[in-house]
């Protein structure tokens, strides 16, 4: 059957990645808004949308019943839920299929399977995929759960099973850390995920975090996409990545993206999905998780395969062959992902909230920014603080850096603090031009991405500039004694 | 004239000020400056700095009187000094709040002992918990916020004496 008509469960830049992909594909899109996200491009530029209402999350875009009785109303027979919010939530999966409606995505009995992070690795130490030293029992009791931690050996890594994207998760170095932890990660599980199962893991030092893209057909293919390096992180969330991997071997590249398709083969999964590893230093790599849905990284395997993994996840969900063979896939070029955040990076990563005034477009080719926000619309703190994402392909590593850096300087956010400049440091820095990055990189390259000293001329600049602003009535002579500036200049909207 | 202002949260003091029409001049740390403007669009502008043109922007200011502003590439939060309101609820060498966020938890009252590093509320903010603790062993002298109130970042949330 078809997909005419999907309805896209989610907000921001992920629903609109998902418009324009049903856009070349000639399906009708159907967006959702939660009330203070009405004037957000994604309640704007679709086919049909509805407002959600208002409220906490569960009543609006964590409604599972609002959301099936919207999508039958307006006849749409497909639900995408995008990444976050009801992706990985088997029993919206269940309710979609249950009435009548196609759920683009993996199965209810996948998402049970990998979203439990204790269940998950017991089938895969089963089909011998490497797992970390770690407990991962049903036995929650606060006192084997501290017995545990000190088997394993610090430190140690506590998370909610349940849990992902840093939420619910804590290393414990020392006994006087550890029941705080225990109990700090529990109620976090409770409040994010309604669970507060807690899994234990040996904390492997220095490691990478190393992710292979899948996407499984249901008629027996399991293809990987390759690879993506998503060392580059804060507080467990990612902040740069990037594919191919630098400082990897073929043979290692080849290696654990079998193992991902094993497991893909291995549980016999349907749809899109990414297996996250933790590779060592010496090689070795661990299995991490399972995320059984698109991730928000997924643009920089889309540069460098020329995949659409949104057309791939759509043809598989109304029962098409992937539309490729494994030997077709090719990396080709590099692929830079930065993630811009409404935060302050030099003021312990807070973030901040306000009116974007102006958001900057990039200029080069094969450069993309994914955004959810207009000119003129609102950061606030009801949603996660990732305003945008800037993918950038080159020919080489070393174009896709600088290219990365230029375009950084152009997608500027007049008005909301981001983390653009701090992006520039991490990516000028030399330890990552030079491919040596894990996941410690940030905190341990705390002094060197400090921001450099402005020079006097800098000061000035800013000062001229805040006073023309200042002065509201100008001679229209003054204005246009040149014919068009923006010609000759590159970087802001014009 | 002097003028001062504050650039990300540090002074800077500029002599012989003059802004007219579309130039503005001034000296700084014993450099003349003159800047005139070539064109403007919104809040976007070209400028000539007499060395060459840049662009620039400088966005609707807040409550506080800041403005964010972009200047040849560089990127601060500015805002004429005199004309920056003391934000609402800062006092000096108390706790504050790392980001925005609603207060989960109170722990300990007003008047109780603390010992460093202990927590004393938990504030919830992008659906994460952050513990905020005492940064000394003693009292605590009080607590700005009641359960469930929303703050800003780089708020005050409590003070402890020592």
């Amino acid at each position: 059957m078809k997909i005419k008509k999907i309805l896209v469960a989610n907000r921001g830049e992920i629903a609109l990645r998902v418009l324009k992909t049903a856009k070349e594909m000639g399906i009708k899109v159907v967006t959702v808004y939660a009330e203070d996200d009405k004037n957000l491009p994604h309640a704007l530029f679709a086919d049909e949308s509805y407002s959600l209402g208002s409220g906490a999350l569960s009543e609006t875009y964590l409604n599972k019943t609002k959301l099936i009785e919207i999508t039958k109303r307006c006849g749409a027979d497909a639900i995408h839920p995008g990444y976050g919010f009801l992706s990985e939530n088997e029993e919206f999966a269940r309710m979609v299929e249950k009435a009548g409606i196609i759920f683009i995505g993996p199965t209810p009995e996948s998402i049970v399977l990998m979203g439990d992070k204790i269940g998950s690795k017991k089938a895969l130490e089963k089909i011998k995929i490497p797992l970390t030293p770690g407990y991962h029992g049903d036995d929650q009791t606060d006192e084997t759960l501290m017995k545990e931690a000190k088997r394993i050996g610090y430190p140690v890594l506590i998370k909610a099973s349940a849990g992902g994207g840093g939420k619910g998760m804590r290393i414990v170095h020392q006994d006087s850390e550890l029941l705080e932890s225990i109990q700090g990660a529990k109620s976090e599980g409770l409040k994010s995920f309604s669970s507060d199962k807690v899994l234990i893991e040996k904390y492997v030092v220095n490691p990478r975090h190393i992710e292979v893209q899948l996407m499984s057909d249901t008629h027996g293919n399991h293809l990987h996409f390759f690879e993506r390096e998503c060392s580059i992180q804060r507080r467990y969330q990612k902040v740069v990545e990037e594919t191919p991997a630098p400082n990897m071997t073929q043979e290692t590249r080849l290696r654990i993206c079998e193992t991902a398709v094993e497991i893909a083969r291995g549980i016999n999964y349907r749809g899109a999905a990414t297996v996250e590893f933790i590779m060592a230093q010496d090689g070795n790599y661990y299995f991490m998780e399972m995320n059984t849905r698109l991730q928000v990284e997924h643009p920089v395997t889309e540069m460098v395969t020329g995949a659409d993994l949104v057309k791939c996840q759509i043809l598989v969900a109304q029962g098409d062959k992937l539309p490729m063979k494994q030997s077709e896939i090719k990396q080709k070029g590099q692929a830079i992902e930065c993630r811009i955040y409404a935060e302050d990076p030099d003021n312990n990563f807070m973030p901040s909230i306000g009116k974007i005034d102006t958001i900057g477009v990039p200029t080069l080719r094969d450069v993309r920014l994914d955004c959810g926000f207009l000119d003129g619309t609102e950061v606030g703190v009801n949603y996660d603080p990732m305003l945008a994402k800037l993918v950038v392909w080159g020919e080489n590593r070393e174009l896709a850096i600088s290219k990365s850096i230029h375009s950084l300087d152009e997608v500027l956010f007049l008005g909301v603090k981001t983390n653009r400049d701090y992006l520039k440091r991490i990516l000028a820095h030399k330890d990552f031009v030079d491919g040596h990055t894990h996941t410690h990189f940030i905190p341990d390259h705390k002094k060197d991405l400090e921001p450099n000293e402005m020079t006097a001329d800098d000061l000035a600049s800013l000062i001229a500039a805040l006073s023309f602003s200042q002065k509201k009535q100008f001679h229209s002579s003054s204005t246009s004694t040149l014919s068009n500036p923006w010609t000759s200049l590159s970087g802001f909207r014009n | 004239m002097d003028k001062s202002f504050i650039i990300n949260g540090k002074e800077v003091r500029v002599q012989d000020f003059k802004h007219s029409h579309d130039t503005v001049t001034f000296s700084y740390e014993g450099k003349n400056y003159f800047y005139s403007l070539i064109s403007r669009d919104g809040h976007e502008m070209i400028l000539d700095d007499k060395g060459g043109r840049f662009k620039a922007a400088v966005a609707t200011a807040n409550r506080d009187g800041e403005s964010m502003v972009i200047a040849a590439g560089k990127e601060a939060i500015i805002a004429e000094a005199g004309k920056k309101m003391k934000k609402a609820g800062s006092h000096a060498g108390g706790l504050t709040s790392p980001m925005p966020g609603k207060i989960f938890k109170i722990l300990k009252d007003a008047g109780s002992e603390v010992k460093k590093g202990e927590p004393i509320l938990i504030l919830e903010a992008m659906k994460m918990e952050h513990s905020i603790r005492s940064d000394k062993d003693g009292k605590i002298k009080k607590i700005f916020f009641k359960v469930g109130e929303l703050v800003q970042g780089g708020v005050t949330l409590a003070e402890v004496e020592s």
